[in-house]
């Protein structure tokens, strides 16, 4: 009896020792939301994430998918509630905005230790600041726009070559058009929603009669004019269709992989979904928005950052640090159809690739948007500009001015990067 | 005098039995409102929202509102897409009830057919719109079919509303159809037949007898009409985003555009507190309305 009573205890003890050691190695948990909803980077966020899970024991991530428009509401409410996950993602633009809410918690010291923030491209390190230069989080994936051209489309409208300036870009456009088989010349999106801004902005800020190019904060310089009266003139000769003010920017896509559009401003992400291009030859080049030979673009991209009350920031900046690493910052780029954010990380991708050099180039001549606390009220003024000159015919000098009434107080009271 | 004292113990009784729902009402109704309202007179935006220093700036939020042209713009959408709709989906829904309630062979499998619009969910709906009004949609190719140029529909401000207010009868008529398909079954056959006797014609059975005898029916159904329509969301955020340029923009979009997007949260709470504030005048007129039939 006494035998079995010493082995009980000793079971006991046993079991109780196990379960300490257990317990002390429980890993920490962090619970992360992100909107990847395309079929190749909703995929590879889980693969990731199971990656990470199964190469260390210290750290478990988890991974839930919120859709965009409802991560943004719960950003909102969990400022005030503190109903936060661990790590957010955002669109780069309003990653200011949310910081400014107080979403995102300041991991600067954190990040600086890391000593690799130098080799991150200036545009996208900046939008996960605020106005004194503290760090949020880090810029996971970046892109910018470029032209799709339908070669064949070109081809029988005489043309040989794509459009290498705005002037050449609105004649073929004319020449591409046929108003029976209701195919245009060139899409893009006008919509009332960032993605509008971010299409509209290279045309604001084309190199026009080689004056510099204009910015946000001077958008009634005569380069925004004539950018924006080129596409009120391909709208009002129909080379352009009015619906590109309730096109996003998949439908744009879907406008030049249906052969419904000659030309298209695309982003990067669409180069991982040329397999929906049936029936023509494709190419793609710088977009042409002003001189000959100049461009101009805009750089998108996403940020993830630390939220405010995360239990475990270390994990959490442990886990940015491993996902915005050199390699996995290129594998990034090939699985998903995006640009490093890293100036060290290399992209091998092997598919359009050509496609992928235009894209690359192009990040020479895109601007970022802000970053501004109030970015979303200075899109608004930009895109209800462009709309009132599509739909309603606006002088597009009188729109601009129009919107600058509204940006300049905005912009006096918190100025814009120098950069703008 | 014993019998006073029974009816005041009684409503004391009463007053314990309704204290779980006023409660309730009070934590889900009542806080939200109150929050909003006081919201409503302060100036929190993107800057001071967690980091505090609002200030309570009184009705300034509701006078910058009523001198705002976009405000006023969205205001009138409101009224004409809940007046239009509700004229469209009652009307229609009525005589579809009355169609229906007569007993021929395919009417169950016809109306069952005619409700799947409405058990649709609203963003499908909204899908289901920016496509068919879209420039080489279904519905210009129909009235190419028939020789007939169609507009530009969802680009241009009017045909856009219009555009939107008829997918929202396209759901709402099923809607209508329905209760007052069940407020017919409640009205006697004998009446009918006794009018019937009488010699009276379909106009005047319709007249003095399906009206009078559905006014309950016809009240609940505007009622519930006007308030589903008035805060209508989702169908104009995914069909049109509320363009072009705020032609289909409405209070509930619009005082989410403000709040969430522009992070005006205090201008954004204010709207509500309009849209709120006319449905509450429904009510009240709706509960007058009761109150006399009681009488």
């Amino acid at each position: 009896m006494k035998k079995n009573l010493i082995l009980g205890m000793a079971a006991a003890a046993a079991t109780l020792a196990v379960s300490a050691v257990a317990v002390s190695a429980e890993p920490v948990e962090v619970e992360l939301w992100h909107y990847f909803d395309q079929s190749a980077d909703s995929k590879a966020i889980v693969e990731w994430v199971d990656e990470y899970n199964s190469m260390q024991e210290d750290i478990h991530i988890t991974a839930t998918y919120v859709s965009r428009d409802e991560l943004m509401n719960q950003y909102t409410v969990g400022a005030l509630s503190g109903e936060l996950p661990d790590i957010g993602m955002v669109d780069s633009p309003d990653m200011a905005s949310y910081i400014s809410l107080g979403v995102f918690e300041d991991i600067t010291a954190e990040l600086e230790e890391w000593g690799e923030l130098d080799q991150f491209y200036a545009g996208p390190l900046s939008s996960c600041m605020d106005s004194e230069g503290n760090l949020y989080g880090l810029p996971q994936n970046s892109n910018c726009l470029a032209l799709a051209c339908n070669m064949d489309a070109l081809e029988a409208a005489g043309y040989d070559h794509m459009p290498t300036s705005l002037a050449e870009l609105q004649e073929m456009a004319e020449a591409c058009t046929d108003a029976d088989s209701q195919t245009y010349g060139f899409a893009m999106s006008c919509i009332s929603t960032e993605e509008g801004t971010f299409q509209i902005l290279p045309w604001l800020r084309g190199t026009q009669n080689g004056a510099e190019r204009a910015n946000v904060s001077d958008l009634t310089a005569e380069s925004a004019v004539t950018g924006l009266t080129a596409l009120a003139n391909m709208v009002n000769n129909g080379s352009m269709s009015k619906e590109c003010i309730n096109w996003n920017q998949s439908d744009v896509f879907n406008q030049f992989a249906s052969g419904k559009a000659a030309m298209a401003e695309i982003g990067t992400w669409h180069l991982a979904q040329t397999d929906t291009i049936a029936g023509f030859n494709y190419d793609f080049c710088l977009l042409p928005t002003g001189d000959e030979g100049t461009s101009s673009s805009t750089i998108g991209g996403e940020n993830f950052g630390v939220c405010t009350g995360a239990e475990n920031k270390e994990a959490c900046v442990e886990f940015l640090k491993w996902m915005c690493s050199k390699e996995k910052s290129g594998e990034w780029g090939v699985v998903a159809g995006k640009i490093p954010t890293r100036t060290d990380a290399t992209a091998e991708y092997d598919y359009e690739q050509d496609g992928f050099a235009v894209f690359t180039e192009e990040m020479n001549y895109a601007d970022a948007r802000g970053p501004h606390p109030e970015w979303p009220s200075i899109s608004e003024a930009i895109y209800s500009a462009v709309q009132s000159v599509v739909v309603d015919g606006a002088d597009p000098a009188e729109a601009l001015a129009g919107a600058m009434e509204t940006i300049t107080p905005i912009i006096e009271e918190t100025p814009l990067p120098e950069t703008e | 005098m014993k019998s006073k004292k029974a009816l005041s113990g009684g409503t004391k009784d009463g007053y314990i039995f309704i204290l779980p729902a006023f409660f309730y009402m009070l934590l889900v109704l009542g806080y939200p409102l109150v929050y909003n309202l006081v919201l409503s007179f302060k100036n929190v935006d993107v800057k001071n929202f967690t980091k505090g220093g609002s200030v309570f700036v009184g009705l300034e939020n509701y006078i910058h509102l009523f001198n705002d042209d976009t405000f006023l713009l969205v205001l009138r959408n409101t009224f004409i897409f809940t007046i239009a709709c509700l004229v469209f989906q009652f009307t229609i829904g009525f005589a579809f009830a009355m169609f229906f309630n007569q007993k021929f062979k395919v009417s169950g499998p016809i109306r069952g057919m005619i409700l799947v619009s409405y058990m649709m969910p609203m963003s499908v709906t909204g899908l289901l719109g920016k496509n068919i009004f879209a420039n080489d949609g279904l519905v210009n190719d129909l009235l190419s079919k028939i020789g007939i140029n169609g507009p530009e529909w969802l680009v241009t401000g009017a045909t856009a509303l219009i555009a939107v207010i008829i997918m929202n009868c396209w759901v709402g008529i099923p809607f209508n159809m329905l209760l007052l398909m069940s407020g017919l079954t409640s009205v006697s056959q004998d009446v009918y037949e006794s009018a019937s006797i009488d010699g009276a014609n379909w106009v005047e059975k319709f007249v003095f007898i399906t009206l009078p005898l559905m006014k309950g029916s016809i009240m609940a159904v505007l009622m519930l009409g006007f308030i589903y329509t008035f805060r209508a969301f989702d169908l104009m955020y995914i069909m049109t985003a509320g363009g072009p340029l705020n032609a289909t923009d409405v209070l509930g979009t619009y005082s989410y555009v403000r709040s969430f997007t522009q992070f005006e949260f205090s201008e954004g709470s204010a709207i509500a507190m309009v849209l709120f504030a006319c449905l509450f005048v429904i009510g009240l007129f709706y509960l007058r309305l009761l109150a006399k039939e009681d009488d």
